[in-house]
C-alpha cells in the first residue's frame, strides 16, 4: 500500500516536472522577439525629426535675435531722421541770409510778385 | 544804370546793372536764361528735363544735376512741403501746357490727384526716377537761372536779376517793392510764392499751381502769397513754397525761428511781417 501510493506520487511529480520542462522549452527563452521593421523605421524618423526641429529652432532663434537687433537700429535711425527733419523744418528751411535786409522809404527799382 | 527786359521761362525777366557799356554782360545773362530754359523746361519736348521725365533716367548735364540736387535737398529740409515730384499732380490738375494756354482749355471739375514724393536716385551724374515719377523744376529753375545770370552780370558791376518775382542780387543795395513795403536787399535772394497768379478754373473750382505734395491737389492755405528773403534765390524759392503750405500763423512762427525775413499776405488781406522785418 505504501509503496503503491509512493509510486503514484512519484509518477504525478514526474508528470508535473515533464510538463513544466515542456512549457519552458516551448517558451524558447534563449531567442529574442524579432522587432517590427515599421516600428524601427518610425523610431529612426522620429529621431531625425527631433534633430531637425532642434536645428530649426536654433536658426529661428538666431534670426529673431538678428531681426530684433536690426529693428532696434532702424527704429533709432527713423526717430533720429524724424527729429532732424522736424528740427530743420522748424528752424532752418532756408540758409541764413548773408546780406542785409531792411525796410526803406526809397522808391523801388523793381517789384516782386508771385512767380 | 542799364536795364533789359525780355521773356523767358514763361515769365518776364528783368536785368539791372550799375555799369555803363554792360551790353556783353547783359547778352551773356540773357543767353544764360534761354540756355537754362532749353534744359529745364517741362514744356519743351526736347529739353533735358523732358527727356528725363520721358525715359526715367538720364546722364545729366551739370545744371540739371545741380537743380535736381538742390530740389531734393529742399524736399528733405522742408519735410516734403517743397517737392519736385509734383509734376503729375500739376498736369492732372490742368497745368499741362504753358500757363498762357492753360486758361483757354475747358475741363471737368473732377480728377484723380496723383501722389507725390517718389524716389529720385542720383548716382554720379546719372539721375534715375522711380517708375511713374516725373519732375517739375519750374519755380526752382527760375531761381537757379536768376542766380546764374546774376553771376554773369556781376562781372560788369553791381546787379539785380528779377525772374518774374525770383530775385538775385549781387553787390550794392537794391530797393525792391514787396506789396506796400520797400525792402533794401544786398547780396541775397528773394522769392514770392502765392495763389494770386497762375490760377485757372476747373468746373466751379478755382485752382492754382502750388500743389500740396501730401494731397496732390492745389494747396488749401490761408496764405495768399508769401515773400521770403534768403541767402540766394533758390533758397528763397524753396522756403517761400514751404511757408505757403504751412499756413499764415505757422509760417510766421517758422520765419521768426529761422530769422528768415518774410512778408506774408493772408487771404483775408492781412500783412504779417516775420523773421526780423519790422
Amino acid at each position: 500500500m505504501t509503496s503503491h501510493t509512493g509510486r503514484l506520487y512519484a509518477l504525478a511529480f514526474a508528470l508535473v516536472v515533464f510538463f513544466l520542462a515542456w512549457a519552458l522549452v516551448a517558451a524558447r527563452p534563449w531567442s529574442t522577439a524579432a522587432a517590427d521593421p515599421r516600428l524601427k523605421a518610425q523610431a529612426v524618423r522620429e529621431a531625425r525629426l527631433r534633430s531637425e526641429a532642434r536645428l530649426v529652432n536654433r536658426v529661428v532663434a538666431q534670426r529673431w535675435t538678428l531681426y530684433r537687433r536690426e529693428l532696434h537700429a532702424r527704429t533709432v535711425q527713423i526717430a533720429s531722421v524724424r527729429a532732424r527733419t522736424a528740427q530743420l523744418a522748424a528752424v532752418s528751411i532756408a540758409a541764413p541770409v548773408s546780406g542785409a535786409v531792411r525796410v526803406v522809404t526809397l522808391p523801388p527799382l523793381t517789384i516782386t510778385r508771385t512767380s | 544804370m542799364e536795364r533789359r527786359v525780355f521773356r523767358a521761362m514763361g515769365t518776364e525777366i528783368e536785368l539791372l546793372v550799375h555799369a555803363d557799356g554792360a551790353d556783353a554782360a547783359l547778352d551773356a545773362a540773357e543767353q544764360e536764361f534761354h540756355r537754362l530754359e532749353s534744359l529745364l523746361s517741362r514744356f519743351r519736348a526736347d529739353s533735358e528735363l523732358s527727356r528725363l521725365n520721358r525715359d526715367g533716367a538720364v546722364d545729366a548735364s551739370h545744371d540739371l544735376l545741380r537743380v535736381v540736387t538742390l530740389s531734393l535737398d529742399g524736399r528733405e529740409r522742408t519735410g516734403g512741403r517743397f517737392d519736385p515730384t509734383v509734376h503729375d499732380a500739376l498736369v492732372a490738375a490742368g497745368y499741362d501746357r504753358t500757363f498762357d494756354e492753360v486758361a483757354s482749355v475747358a475741363r471737368s471739375d473732377t480728377w484723380s490727384p496723383p501722389s507725390a514724393g517718389g524716389e529720385v536716385t542720383l548716382d554720379g551724374s546719372r539721375i534715375e526716377l522711380e517708375p511713374g515719377v516725373r519732375l517739375d523744376l519750374g519755380g526752382i529753375g527760375k531761381g537757379y537761372a536768376a542766380e546764374r545770370a546774376a553771376e554773369l552780370l556781376a562781372t560788369a558791376g553791381p546787379c539785380l536779376v528779377n525772374a518774374g518775382g525770383d530775385i538775385a542780387v549781387r553787390d550794392g543795395s537794391w530797393p525792391v517793392g514787396v506789396d506796400a513795403l520797400t525792402l533794401e536787399l544786398s547780396n541775397c535772394g528773394l522769392a514770392t510764392s502765392g495763389r494770386d497768379r497762375r490760377r485757372w478754373q476747373r468746373g466751379d473750382r478755382e485752382l492754382h499751381h502750388l500743389i500740396d505734395p501730401k494731397t496732390g491737389e492745389p494747396a488749401d492755405s490761408d496764405v495768399l502769397r508769401v515773400t521770403v528773403v534768403a541767402s540766394d534765390a533758390v533758397e528763397a524759392e524753396i522756403a517761400a513754397k514751404a511757408l505757403f503750405l504751412s499756413g499764415a500763423e505757422r509760417a510766421r512762427t517758422e520765419a521768426d525761428a529761422a530769422g528768415m525775413p518774410a512778408v506774408i499776405v493772408t487771404a483775408d488781406g492781412r500783412t504779417l511781417l516775420a523773421g526780423g522785418i519790422a
